[in-house]
């Protein structure tokens, strides 16, 4: 059996391909946009002062501020 | 020496020129080492998104990819590509936790997950090592590609093609990369979907493609190319490329550059969806590209050369420009974010760690010096490659997955994970991985298993002789 001129376990191959790099945007359009729920970012806690720049370009050495 | 095609060098020419100028503006848009590395770490999705396409799709991508759908038919897909887009979504359901770190680079990442900071120079290295070799390779790629649509002798066009992209990284750094990207990215799906249509219009539309490239080898619409792909070799395969989604060194300074978890998340949403599109577009006109030049009677030395032949010989000169937009942009988006990558590497990973009184402004003329430097001898390495750069560039992808998927990214979710064996596990990981690819497997074990398995073993040892003897970083709490 033949699907587009291709077998069809080689189009089941490309669709599962298409699936697979789909996962992501599916979740997040269904967790985040339709459902509503935050993402889980601890970054932001922290803004609002330089513990976020410093702890990047220190590599982590923030004496102890996590 | 093949003749000058004008047409095709003056697009050439008026492309490195825009590219140039986006340069320029980036670094007057570059004030501090933060611009330099990271983006100020305001990177938002549009430019993110487009930036991690770009950048993913390389030389290897568009050349090599058509070249092996040309040798071995739509098996690629099976082995390679979705590995590759598994690997995309799977950093998607990770990245919170890497973004929350808020940390730069992967050997930061290795350095907090262990305890150890002396990890950041040793990772450091051999990233740098890999990431050199990339370029080198990319290098290669993209002159013999300009050289044989333009023209222009190799060892000429190897030198403007390097010079150039040294000269926009080292003035803007990851601000000018991402929007040269972002150009280059929307260009380059943007050409090969509009290739890819002249084709399906051309050979009478996408079943008749798939019905000739079948009628020419039955094996090539097959997903293990006829049997020449065992199952436990395609889920090898599938590991190894999936792996190094999760440590390449410039996916994860990208997601650092992003300005929260939220534009992280959804940058990798985003280019998933548009590059397993993009990929299936791209080995469908694999396919398209070997029944046109079996059609054609066009003969090609070698299956890299099939692409370049498709363009020089076979569709018109607009068409050709196209996809001549596709493949630089292709090749220069990756060249340019690989060499950015030697750049925070040396000064963020390696300078500041023997250096750490070092302060901002010496750690970007470290960044902008060790660019030029890896990018004017990764210029001169691929003037004449040595065999061994393609021989060792095969092993990348067992290297990284071996040495750091699992004990890294199980470091970040474990809490109570003991830093030594983390350690433990990347060495026994790299040197299994390597070793047994080196001497062609173990009793028929792929490389990437022994790698990847004795990681785990290690780790898992690890964690019951060692828990509790020392401290580490890693795990966010209340995750």
């Amino acid at each position: 059996m033949t699907i587009f001129g291709m077998p069809d376990t080689m189009f089941i191959v490309f669709v599962a391909t298409l699936l697979a790099g789909s996962l992501g945007a599916m979740h997040y359009l269904t967790v985040h946009v339709l459902l509503g729920k935050p993402v889980n970012d601890t970054t932001q806690d922290r803004s609002g002062s330089d513990v976020v720049r410093d702890r990047a370009a220190d590599g982590g050495q923030t004496d102890g501020g996590r | 020496m093949a003749d000058v095609n004008p047409f095709y060098l003056g697009t050439f020419i008026v492309y490195l020129l825009i590219v140039l100028a986006i340069g320029v503006w980036g670094y007057t848009k570059t004030t501090d080492v933060m611009d330099f590395w990271a983006f100020g770490q305001n990177m938002g999705p549009w430019l993110a998104t487009w930036s991690f396409v770009a950048n993913f799709v390389s030389a290897v991508s568009v050349i090599g990819f058509i070249g092996a759908v040309y040798g071995e038919g739509y098996a690629l897909m099976t082995h390679t590509i979705f590995g590759l887009m598994l690997g995309t979504s799977a950093l998607y359901f990770a990245v919170d936790r890497v973004r929350n770190l808020d940390l730069l680079t992967f050997p930061d990442i290795i350095a907090d997950v262990t305890g150890y900071d002396a990890a950041r120079p040793i990772a450091g290295t051999v990233l740098l090592g890999n990431g050199w070799l990339y370029l080198v390779m990319q290098l290669v790629g993209a002159s013999l590609l300009v050289t044989a649509i333009t023209g222009v002798p190799y060892e000429y066009m190897v030198w403007v093609i390097g010079i150039v992209f040294i000269a926009y990284t080292v003035l803007g750094g990851l601000i000018s990369v991402a929007w040269t990207d972002f150009l280059q990215g929307t260009v380059m799906v943007a050409a090969v979907l509009l290739a890819l249509g002249f084709m399906l219009f051309d050979l009478g539309g996408f079943t008749s493609i798939n019905q000739q490239f079948g009628a020419l080898d039955s094996s090539y619409v097959n997903p293990t190319a006829g049997g020449a792909y065992t199952a436990l070799g395609i889920v090898a395969t599938i590991v190894a490329f999936f792996g190094t989604i999760f440590t390449e060194q410039n996916n994860i300074v990208r997601i650092a550059a992003t300005k929260d978890v939220r534009t992280a998340k959804l940058h990798l949403a985003a280019s998933g969806v548009i590059l397993s599109v993009f990929y299936s577009a791209l080995v469908i006109l694999g396919g398209a590209t070997t029944v046109a030049l079996d059609a054609g009677g066009l003969s090609i030395e070698t299956q890299d050369g099939a692409f370049p032949t498709l363009i020089t010989e076979y569709v018109p000169d607009e068409v050709g420009i196209i996809l001549i937009l596709a493949v630089m942009s292709a090749i220069l988006s990756t060249t340019d974010t690989r060499l950015h990558s030697t750049g925070i590497t040396t000064a963020r990973d390696i300078y500041s760690y023997f250096r750490p009184e070092s302060g901002d402004d010496s750690q970007l003329k470290v960044s902008r010096l060790a660019t030029i430097v890896f990018g004017i001898t990764a210029t001169a390495a691929a003037v004449n490659p040595p065999g061994t750069i393609i021989e060792l560039y095969n092993f990348r992808a067992v290297l990284l997955t071996s040495a750091f998927l699992l004990p890294v990214y199980m470091g970040l979710y474990w809490a109570g994970l003991s830093g030594k064996a983390i350690l433990a596990s990347i060495v026994t990981g790299a040197i299994l991985g390597v070793g047994t690819e080196l001497t062609g497997g173990l009793f028929g074990v792929p490389s990437t298993f022994i790698g990847v398995g004795s990681a785990l073993l290690v780790l898992l040892l690890g964690s019951v002789l060692l828990s509790g003897s020392e401290p580490k970083g890693g795990a966010m709490a209340g995750d």
